[in-house]
């Protein structure tokens, strides 16, 4: 049997009261390249923030190979939606890839050279060593999504979340970035990806969760990503067509 | 120059360096508007601690004034979550009410307290050397220089060691929240530090001008650099700067320490607002220009590619034809003659080998907005600079 990389109980997660999701209760086995499908609202963003610790939940529980997130964090990478910072601020793009050895420095101690190395090493995989000293603002949208996947890398994680990553690149990119997910998937990490383009999520994904508040349906793609759980998630009838 | 008067200068510094450092992070994290707050609404600690106290200079006084500072972040915060005003709201109910019960402290016990509003608003610079401090009897020097050097060295030991703490939680705060670093623990530091530096700032340029020694210095500096040290290092030249030059601003005209320094500070930024080689307003609006005048020979060179008749490539007909006024097409034609772009004979335009290729590229970039084989042409061409 495999393990049980992240495990989710439970989980009630509100805003203000309101609750945005309801009673979560999914099982993310290691090893899978796994998308989060929902329509806008549907609470994706906010699983991934629940399960990191960013947002208090107000029921349930969360275990990354059977221990909390606290305890696990050096296993867990992190790509926030890249609307979400400034890149006004003024850094280039190695200095972000550096963010990424923080954790594992933990409070006060600097990167030293051999983290610049990892960094180093993390923007090639991505193709951007061209442009470790650019100014983060002088990068294109697709370049800026790059860099935080090499932030991710260079973390060396077993799990990675990722929120939205393909949103507002190119093409080439897109591929760029999938390519680089299915190499973890190889190396036997396990990739979470919240998703917006369902055209997409058989020939990317293997593991496919439907969430709209509720957890609609988990499971492999080929089994449940189908019309039926297309519709009971986006409410409308949906039809996809499914290359088999 | 008397001694008082370097006495002075060094304090007006010292003020200015530690107001740059905080004042550089929350510009970044676009929290100006708080120490504004902040300055205000510590008033009412500032007399509560005088009642105790009888001295301005106390860290008692200090601490008491900065846990009001700290409280009004708080209070921001609290009616901003209730999602029913928006965080500028909150912060302009929450500093007057509490600045104004200052106020009210303040003439309720005019007869005892030797503390009037003119000195908490404006400060008293050119009173400080006259406060000294004494140990066992020695004259160490002025109060207010050990009080604000003492922040400072605080203010910088604190930045050196939480430096990557600051950088992450200001440029991504879900990051450093995932990573185990909490943004929340971070952020009150800094509130905690803009606080204590407001008030020991205050005593020097008083409440309403700490405000541009934390945020003019910042924000000029992040006109000039992409780079956050040498931000928090042009901060700090810029706050020295204006201090010093402020000083004595004040002395030739014989007017207030405090208003001088401010108003180089004003200066200053506008300069930088006006020349700064990137990003200031006279750089952006050259660079405008010659973007337009580049999209203008792109669709000249585009002209020239879709037309093989040596009628439309006449000089004078492209005048025509285009719709261009004479000087535009001149500084067109120019431009692309310049780049090798293209060739006259005759009065005919014809594209060379290198403006047909800069045409396909182009086009292609602009059809495709990849970015790979646009680097070159980057260095060259505004246009593509984005």
């Amino acid at each position: 049997m495999t393990k049980i990389a992240v495990q989710i109980d439970d989980l009630t997660v509100a805003y203000n009261y309101k609750p945005v999701l309801w009673d979560i209760d999914l099982e993310i086995p290691e090893g899978v390249l796994m998308a989060i499908v929902g329509p806008n609202g549907a609470g994706k963003s906010t699983l991934i923030k629940a399960i990191l610790g960013i947002l208090k939940p107000i029921a349930g529980s969360v275990s990354i190979y059977g221990k909390s997130y606290k305890k696990q964090r050096s296993l867990v990478a992190y790509v926030p939606q890249k609307g979400s910072v400034d890149w006004d601020f003024p850094t280039t793009a190695l200095d972000v890839v550096l963010m990424g050895t923080y954790g594992s420095l933990g409070w006060i101690k600097r990167p030293t050279q051999k983290e610049k190395k990892a960094a180093l090493e993390a923007l090639e995989k991505v193709g951007m060593l061209p442009f470790k000293n650019r100014q983060i603002s002088q990068l294109s949208g697709g370049q800026q999504q790059r860099i935080f996947l090499a932030r991710a890398l260079v973390q060396d994680a077993s799990i990675y979340f990722m929120d939205e990553p393909f949103q507002g690149v190119d093409a080439t990119t897109e591929i760029a970035i999938i390519n680089i997910l299915k190499e973890l998937r190889k190396a036997g990490k396990t990739v979470i990806v919240v998703h917006h383009d369902l055209q997409t999520v058989p020939e990317y994904f293997d593991w496919v969760t439907f969430l709209n508040v509720k957890k609609i349906a988990t499971g492999p793609v080929k089994d449940i990503f189908n019309d039926d759980n297309l519709t009971k998630t986006y409410g409308i009838n949906y039809k996809v067509s499914i290359q088999e | 120059m008397s001694s008082a008067q370097l006495e002075i200068q060094i304090i007006a510094s010292l003020v200015a360096i530690a107001c740059a450092i905080p004042g550089t992070f929350l510009v970044l994290r676009k929290m100006a508007m708080i120490s504004d707050a902040i300055s205000h609404s510590i008033l009412p600690g500032i007399v509560i601690g005088f009642f105790i106290t009888q001295d301005l200079n106390s860290p008692l006084l200090i601490l008491l004034a900065a846990i009001t500072g700290v409280i009004t972040v708080v209070l921001v915060e609290y009616i901003q979550k209730t999602g029913l005003v928006k965080e500028d709201t909150a912060i302009g109910l929450v500093f007057p009410v509490l600045f104004s019960i200052g106020v009210i402290m303040i003439a309720k016990n005019a007869n005892d307290v030797h503390l009037d509003i003119d000195a908490v608003l404006l400060g008293e610079l050119a009173f400080a050397p006259f406060d000294r401090l004494l140990i066992s009897g020695v004259d160490v020097g002025p109060k207010s220089l050990w009080i604000i050097g003492s922040i400072l060295f605080i203010t910088i030991v604190l930045l050196v060691a939480f430096f990557k703490e600051l950088k992450l939680s200001t440029f991504d705060k879900g990051l450093a929240a995932s990573l185990g670093f909490s943004p929340v623990i971070i952020h009150y530091g800094l509130m905690s530090v803009s606080s204590i530096t407001t008030v020991g700032a205050f005593d020097a340029v008083g409440a309403i001008l700490v405000v541009a020694l934390m945020i003019a210095p910042a924000a000029a500096a992040y006109l000039l650099t992409t780079d956050l040290k040498k931000m928090l290092i042009l901060s700090v030249v810029f706050g020295v700067f204006s201090a010093i030059s402020g000083y004595w601003f004040a002395h030739w005209l014989d007017a207030s320490i405090a208003g001088s320094i401010t108003t180089m500070l004003g200066v200053l930024f506008l300069a930088v607002y006006l020349f700064a080689p990137s990003k200031g307003i006279i750089a952006v609006m050259y660079r405008e220009k010659q973007q337009r005048t580049e999209v203008s020979l792109l669709t000249f060179l585009l002209h020239l590619k879709n037309h093989d008749d040596e009628r439309e490539r006449h000089v004078n007909h492209l005048n025509e034809h285009i719709n261009w006024q004479k000087v535009r097409s001149k500084t067109v034609l120019d431009l692309a003659l310049k780049n090798n772009m293209i060739r006259i004979d005759n009065k005919i335009v014809s594209l060379t080998t290198k403006g047909d290729e800069f045409t396909t590229q182009a086009i292609d970039y602009i059809m495709t907005n990849e970015d790979s084989q646009i680097e070159d042409m980057k260095e060259d061409f505004f246009l593509f600079r984005g």
